[in-house]
C-alpha cells in the first residue's frame, strides 16, 4: 500500500515534531543553562554559553550535599531493589506454581489492594510507623517498601512463570532436588526475563519516589535526591542562584537518562502490560 | 515381604520430608510478603476508619469524638473548593491525555514517517522522569522574570510584564493542567500504539480502498476498535487526577490563596503540613476521598461496560 503525501501530512508531522521538541526543547534549554553563569542568564535566558562552566556542577554537588543524597539514594534503592524483587519472586512462584490450602484466600486478600486507594491510608501507616520506631530512617523507608504485595508484579511474574512447562518442578524433583534447590536452581534462571521486568519497575517506582521519603525522612542527612532537589528549590526562592540549582537538576535526571537508554524496549513493553492488567 | 515395608517405610518417610519441605518453603515465600501487606496496608486502613472518628494532633491525648470531623466536613468550603477544583482536573485532565496520545499513537502507526521510530522514544522520556523532575521543569517553564514561557511570548511579541503563571489565581489552575497532560501522554502513545498494532491491516487497505479519509479512519475504526483499552485508560487517568497531588504540591502547595487545592493535598497538608496537625479530621477526608474513588470506579464501570471486542 502505498500512501499518498498530502498537505496534511506536512502539518502532521508538525505536530509531531513540536510535541517531541516540547519535551527536548525545555531539558536542552536547563543543560546549556547549567553551565552558564547567573549574571548571563538573568541578561538573556535564550543565549548559549560564552565559555562553559561546569564548576555549577561542583557548587550544586557541594552547596546541596548531592554527594550525601546520592549515596541515601543508592542505599534504600539498591537494598528496597534487591529485597523486593527476591521476595516478590519467592510469593510469585508460591501463588502461581505451588498448590496448598488457602491460596484463594490469599489471592482474595491481594485483590482487595486494587479497591484501596492507599491515600487514606497514609496517615495510619505514618502512626503505624512512628510507633515501630522506623520514621526517619532509611531502613525504615526500606522495609516499608520492601514488604507487601503488589497485584502488578505478580501479575507480570506469576504470568510469565506458570507459562513455562508444568513438569519442571516434577522431573527435578526425580532428579533428587529439594523445593529450595527446584526454586533457585531451575525457576529463578528460567524466569530471568520476567525477573528482570520487575526489577525495572521497581527502580524506577523507588527512584522516583517523592511521597514517601518525603514524609518519612526529615533529618536533611537523610534526605534522597528527589527530597534534596525539592528542599533545594524551596530554598532557591531566596537565594535566585538558578544556574546551580540547573545543574542539580541535571544531575538528578542523569540516573533516569541512562536507565532509559539501557532498557527503554523492556520498560515500554513492561509498561503496557501493566496498565492492561491493572 | 520385609525388604518391601523397608522400602515403602522409606517411601512414607520421604514423602513426610518433603511435605514439611514445602510447608516450610511456604512459609519463607508467602509470609513476608503477606505479613507486610497486612501489617502496612491493610491495617492502616482499617485504622482510618477508627481515627477519622478522633480529634488528635497526634501529640496531645486522642478524644473519641464520633462523626464530628464528617459533620465539620461538610461545612468546610476548603474541602468543596478543593473536590471543585479535582472535578475540573478530573474532566480536563483525563480528555486531553487520551485526546492527545489517542492523535499521537495513530500518526505514529498508521503513518510511515521516517522519523516516527524516534518519536515513539521522545514521547515516552516523560515518563521515566520523576514526579520532582517534571514539577522542577515546570516551574522553570512558568517563571515570571526567566521562565521559558514568558520568553518564547516575547519572541512573538507579547510582554508579559514578568506575569507569573503559577502566582495568579486565574492563571495557576490552568497553568498545572500541562505538567499533568505533558508528565502523562508517552505512556498512553505507547498503549494505544500497541492496542493499534493488534487490528488487522486488512481492514485499514479495505478502508482505504473505499476512499475513507485518515481521521474518519481514526474515529470510524480505530477508536471503535481499541475502545476497550482506552475505556482501562480513561478510568487510570480519572484515578489518577483524583488522588494525585504531588505536581501540586511541589508546583504551588494548593496556591495562591487555595486556588489550586485539590482535596488528596488538602489532607495531606493537615496531616503533614508544617502547621497544625489534625490526624483525625484529616483521616475523615481520607475516607471521603475512599468513597469517591471506589464510587467513580463504579460509576465508570456503570456507564461504560467492559466489552471485547472481536476481529
Amino acid at each position: 500500500m502505498t500512501e499518498r503525501r498530502t498537505l496534511m501530512d506536512g502539518i502532521w508531522r508538525i505536530l509531531l515534531f513540536l510535541w517531541a521538541v516540547s519535551i527536548l526543547f525545555p531539558v536542552i534549554w536547563i543543560l546549556y543553562q547549567s553551565v552558564r553563569t547567573n549574571p548571563e542568564f538573568f541578561q538573556d535566558i535564550w543565549a548559549l554559553p560564552t565559555d562553559i562552566k561546569w564548576s555549577n556542577y561542583s557548587e550544586a554537588w557541594n552547596s546541596y550535599d548531592i554527594g550525601q543524597s546520592l549515596l541515601n539514594t543508592l542505599y534504600y534503592v539498591g537494598v528496597a531493589l534487591v529485597l523486593g524483587t527476591f521476595l516478590t519472586t519467592l510469593n510469585a512462584y508460591a501463588l502461581t506454581r505451588m498448590e496448598f490450602k488457602g491460596r484463594k484466600l490469599i489471592w482474595g486478600l491481594i485483590m482487595l489492594s486494587l479497591f484501596l486507594p492507599g491515600i487514606n491510608a497514609l496517615v495510619p501507616q505514618y502512626i503505624l510507623m512512628k510507633s515501630l520506631n522506623l520514621t526517619n530512617s532509611l531502613s525504615g523507608l526500606i522495609i516499608l517498601d520492601s514488604f507487601g504485595e503488589n497485584v502488578f508484579f505478580l501479575m507480570l511474574l506469576g504470568g510469565f512463570m506458570s507459562s513455562l512447562p508444568k513438569d519442571l518442578e516434577e522431573s527435578a524433583h526425580m532428579d533428587g532436588a529439594t523445593i529450595f534447590q527446584t526454586f533457585w536452581r531451575v525457576m529463578v534462571p528460567l524466569s530471568t526475563p520476567g525477573i528482570v521486568t520487575v526489577a525495572i519497575f521497581k527502580f524506577l517506582g523507588l527512584y522516583n519516589n517523592f511521597l514517601g521519603p518525603f514524609i518519612y525522612l526529615g533529618d536533611p542527612s537523610k534526605y534522597t535526591i528527589g527530597v534534596n532537589m525539592y528542599q533545594a528549590n524551596m530554598k532557591m526562592q531566596y537565594t535566585s542562584d538558578w544556574v546551580t540549582m540547573f545543574a542539580g537538576v541535571m544531575i538528578v535526571m542523569v540516573p533516569s537518562i541512562i536507565f532509559y537508554v539501557l532498557f527503554q524496549k523492556r520498560i515500554m513493553e513492561g509498561a503496557t502490560m501493566g496498565a492492561m492488567k491493572g | 515381604m520385609n525388604a518391601d515395608s523397608g522400602v515403602s517405610a522409606r517411601k512414607r518417610t520421604g514423602l513426610a520430608k518433603s511435605r514439611r519441605q514445602k510447608t516450610v518453603f511456604l512459609i519463607i515465600a508467602i509470609a513476608p510478603s503477606l505479613l507486610g501487606y497486612i501489617l502496612f496496608t491493610l491495617y492502616p486502613n482499617v485504622m482510618s476508619v477508627y481515627y477519622s472518628l478522633l480529634n488528635w494532633d497526634g501529640l496531645s491525648h486522642a478524644e473519641f469524638v464520633g462523626f464530628d470531623n464528617y459533620v465539620n466536613m461538610v461545612k468546610d468550603e476548603f474541602v468543596w473548593r478543593a473536590l471543585y477544583h479535582n472535578l475540573l482536573y478530573m474532566i480536563v485532565v483525563p480528555a486531553l491525555i487520551v485526546f492527545i496520545s489517542l492523535l499521537l499513537a495513530h500518526l505514529l502507526s498508521n503513518k510511515s514517517y521516517k522519523e516516527n521510530a524516534f518519536y515513539k522514544v521522545i514521547f515516552f522520556f516523560t515518563n521515566v522522569l520523576s514526579t520532582v523532575v517534571v514539577a522542577l521543569l515546570w516551574s522553570f517553564i512558568f517563571d515570571g522574570s526567566f521562565g521559558l514561557l514568558n520568553g518564547f511570548l516575547e519572541i512573538f511579541g507579547m510582554n508579559m510584564n514578568d506575569f507569573y503563571w503559577l502566582g495568579d489565581t486565574r492563571t495557576a489552575i490552568w497553568a498545572l493542567v500541562l505538567p499533568m497532560v505533558w508528565g502523562g501522554v508517552g505512556l498512553y502513545v505507547v498503549i494505544f500504539i500497541n492496542a493499534m498494532s493488534a487490528i488487522p491491516k486488512s481492514i485499514y487497505e479495505a478502508a482505504y480502498l473505499e476512499g475513507a479519509r485518515p481521521m474518519t479512519i481514526l474515529f470510524r475504526i480505530t477508536i471503535p476498535l481499541i475502545r476497550g483499552v482506552i475505556r482501562v485508560c480513561v478510568v487510570f487517568v480519572i484515578l489518577g487526577s483524583l488522588k494525585g497531588f504531588e505536581i501540586i504540591m511541589i508546583l504551588t502547595n494548593g496556591g495562591p490563596e487555595g486556588s489550586t487545592d485539590v482535596i488528596g493535598l488538602y489532607m495531606f497538608n493537615l496531616a503533614f503540613g508544617k502547621e497544625y496537625h489534625n490526624y483525625g479530621y484529616a483521616s475523615a477526608i481520607g475516607m471521603l476521598l475512599f468513597v469517591i474513588l471506589v464510587g467513580a470506579k463504579l460509576i465508570i464501570d456503570k456507564v461504560y461496560p467492559e466489552e471485547n471486542v472481536e476481529f
